[in-house]
């Protein structure tokens, strides 16, 4: 019995010499992504490593929480939850634009783009206002997403341009056009976002503000119009539940995000002649970003971290290129760091002439909780 | 001493689960935003949810009737079938379902149930149903097929033990006089078994209103159940009082049902006292 126990002693504080002294030698750059799984790949795979090799003894540890709201709110709440703590074990978020905003305003963040060499690449519209919230200076775009209207061109030969288009087409071919309703994913609610610029007649206003309370009771038209639309619509499950049931021919149509469009079908899950379409009035798009908490451990590396993802060459090869996304920082510097054909690529369906006109963001904050309220209780409910 | 005994536990439960609860029920019916106490969630809870709501009832009520005549005819069959083959087959095989999680039995009939789905490509290369009236299933039936299917090892688990335990002479002496055998299921085994039945399925019951990822996996567009809009609730809104005000509202169902049960079981105690 004594002998077990020394035996158990000892491996125990062999164990526990091994652990400190790994801890010792090495740093831990914790990094939690609030988006989907190849959002967390991106970093195992690609960047991670990069790092890692460009700085030996540092060690890339990331954590997926899963993406849009709820994953970026899991986020929110470890931040929350340490604000007191002098320091905190996270080093490098990637939040989605919702959360990001309600963390700019909490005090949760650290305004650090000024102090690496790349935030002079930050010259989107929303590097600095998230979803109206402003946010200049605390983020760095990792890249920037756009949602389209996936059609299948053996079954639809002259798709709708425009939501106006759709409604007729629609019309006529029930149960062929799809999207996955509000609380199954980003795709469907940027579908209803794009309904409502198109119809609510305020969709400058709700873009960019200012907010006023009294605006919503003029969408009841709109949401009476969409209530009627999906009778004849097929409900998906999720964002990949759209582009599977099209890829089993069950609907002809249906709005998804187009990097997970592109990557599906590189990966040969999608039918490779399938096609996208960008719907005027406009469809909304999302960022997400980099962001290092206000009191972040390792503060210094995650701005060397960020400044290596936000680097042209790494937006080149890891955003455009690997992921299909299209790129956080000014494009113009992407550009040059890519061969002609791959950034031809990520425009095939989808021209940069009908993403000026037609990607849009998602609305400011206050409209946004609004504007899904009002689907809820005027059209689900 | 005893009470030192059981304090770890106790203080276990009351910190982990009881503290938490009441909690939760009580912020229920508090407005965050003006730090006021009052109805205001469950007025937007049923606002919002009231359809919600009653389809969340429907569903578990059908998915529990279903469960339970489900679950008395297997234990019916292990008790009283004849054929010994049939019966060890159906007793290995009923458990089954038993340990896959809930998620994966989401996930499993999300492909099974789908309109290109193996459910209806099996029938259409039976030749039973054209390709053009093929369905989806991923709505209500979807997450009632899901509930009985995964629910159903565990009540005829229970039912089928109360019944392996019952005294046989009553069963034998029935079919001697001429009972057929669901006669004697009926008017014998049943009535024996009441309580165990009334167990299982508040179990069940109990178990489906709590489960999130069916309906989320499953239901495609709304209606859904409860469970999925308290966590839209607070992912989306970061709302936790209209969360707990459904969270309430499905405490106060799953109250309804465990009342039924105590009043039935004081009233079978009073009635072997009052013998």
């Amino acid at each position: 019995m004594k002998k077990t126990y020394r035996m158990l002693t000892l491996s125990l504080g062999v164990l526990l010499s091994v652990a400190s002294t790994g801890a010792r030698s090495q740093v831990t750059l914790n990094v939690i992504s609030g988006g989907s799984q190849n959002m967390v790949d991106y970093v195992t795979d690609y960047l991670g490593p990069l790092f890692e090799k460009q700085n030996p003894g540092v060690k890339v540890a990331v954590v997926g929480v899963g993406p849009d709201d709820a994953g970026s709110q899991k986020i929110l709440e470890k931040l929350q939850a340490q604000k007191a703590q002098p320091q905190w074990d996270v080093d490098v978020i990637v939040p989605n634009q919702q959360k990001t905003g309600e963390m700019a305003q909490a005090g949760l963040l650290m305004k650090y783009r000024d102090s690496i060499a790349t935030g002079k690449y930050a010259v989107s519209q929303s590097s600095k206002l998230a979803l109206g919230v402003n946010v200049d200076g605390y983020v760095m775009p990792m890249f920037e997403s756009q949602t389209a209207m996936a059609y299948n061109p053996d079954l639809v030969k002259s798709p709708p341009s425009s939501y106006d288009e759709l409604r007729v087409w629609t019309a006529k071919n029930p149960k062929q056009f799809g999207y996955n309703g509000l609380k199954n994913g980003m795709s469907g609610v940027a579908f209803v976002v794009g309904w409502m610029y198109a119809y609510s007649g305020n969709a400058a206003a709700l873009q960019q503000g200012p907010y006023d309370a009294a605006t919503k009771a003029g969408w009841s038209k709109a949401y009476a119009d969409l209530k009627a639309f999906n009778q004849g619509v097929t409900f998906t499950p999720g964002n990949a539940g759209t582009l599977d049931m099209l890829n089993r021919g069950e609907i002809a149509m249906g709005p998804v995000w187009v990097d997970m469009f592109y990557t599906w079908k590189a990966d040969g899950r999608l039918s490779p002649n399938l096609k996208l379409k960008l719907l005027s009035p406009g469809m909304p798009g999302q960022p997400y970003y980099y962001a290092i908490p206000a009191k972040a451990k390792n503060a210094e590396l995650a701005k060397k971290f960020i400044a290596l993802a936000t680097s042209p060459q790494v937006q080149a090869d890891g955003i455009v290129k690997r992921f299909n996304w299209y790129p956080g920082i000014d494009p113009n510097a992407v550009k040059s760091s890519l061969d002609p054909k791959a950034w031809a690529n990520l425009f095939t369906d989808i021209s940069p002439a009908d993403l000026a006109k037609n990607a849009k963001p998602f609305p400011i904050a206050p409209f946004f909780t609004e504007l899904r309220e009002g689907y809820e209780k005027q059209v689900g409910n | 001493m005893p009470i030192a005994l059981l304090s770890p536990a106790l203080l276990m439960v009351g910190l982990l689960f009881v503290y938490p609860l009441l909690f939760s029920l009580a912020y229920a019916f508090r407005n965050e935003a003006t730090g006021a106490w009052g109805l205001v969630n469950f007025e937007k809870a049923f606002e919002l949810y009231s359809n919600d709501i009653l389809y969340t009832v429907f569903i578990l009520v059908l998915a529990t009737v279903l469960t339970g005549l489900f679950a008395v005819a297997i234990g019916g069959y292990l008790t009283l079938g004849e054929n010994r083959r049939t019966v060890a087959i159906l007793r290995w095989l009923y458990r089954w379902p038993l340990f896959i999680p809930m998620v994966v039995a989401g996930q499993l009939m999300r492909t099974f149930l789908a309109k290109n789905g193996m459910l209806n490509n099996g029938l259409m290369s039976l030749g039973l149903i054209e390709p053009i009236n093929a369905v989806s299933m991923l709505d209500w039936r979807g997450v009632v097929i899901t509930f009985v299917w995964k629910q159903l090892p565990f009540a005829a688990l229970l039912i089928s033990g109360a019944m392996a335990s019952m005294d046989r002479s009553m069963i034998e002496s029935a079919r001697n006089l001429g009972a057929s055998r669901f006669h004697a299921l009926v008017e014998i085994v049943i009535p024996q078994v009441k309580a165990s039945i009334a167990v299982s399925l508040i179990l069940s019951f109990v178990t489906m209103l709590s489960a999130l990822s069916v309906p989320m996996m499953v239901i495609a567009g709304s209606p859904t159940m409860i469970t999925v809009d308290m966590a839209w609730r607070v992912n989306s809104y970061s709302d936790y009082g209209v969360a707990n005000a459904l969270g309430f509202i499905s405490c106060a169902m799953s109250g309804v049902v465990a009342w039924f049960y105590l009043r039935q079981s004081v009233r079978e105690q009073s009635r072997i006292v009052a013998k």
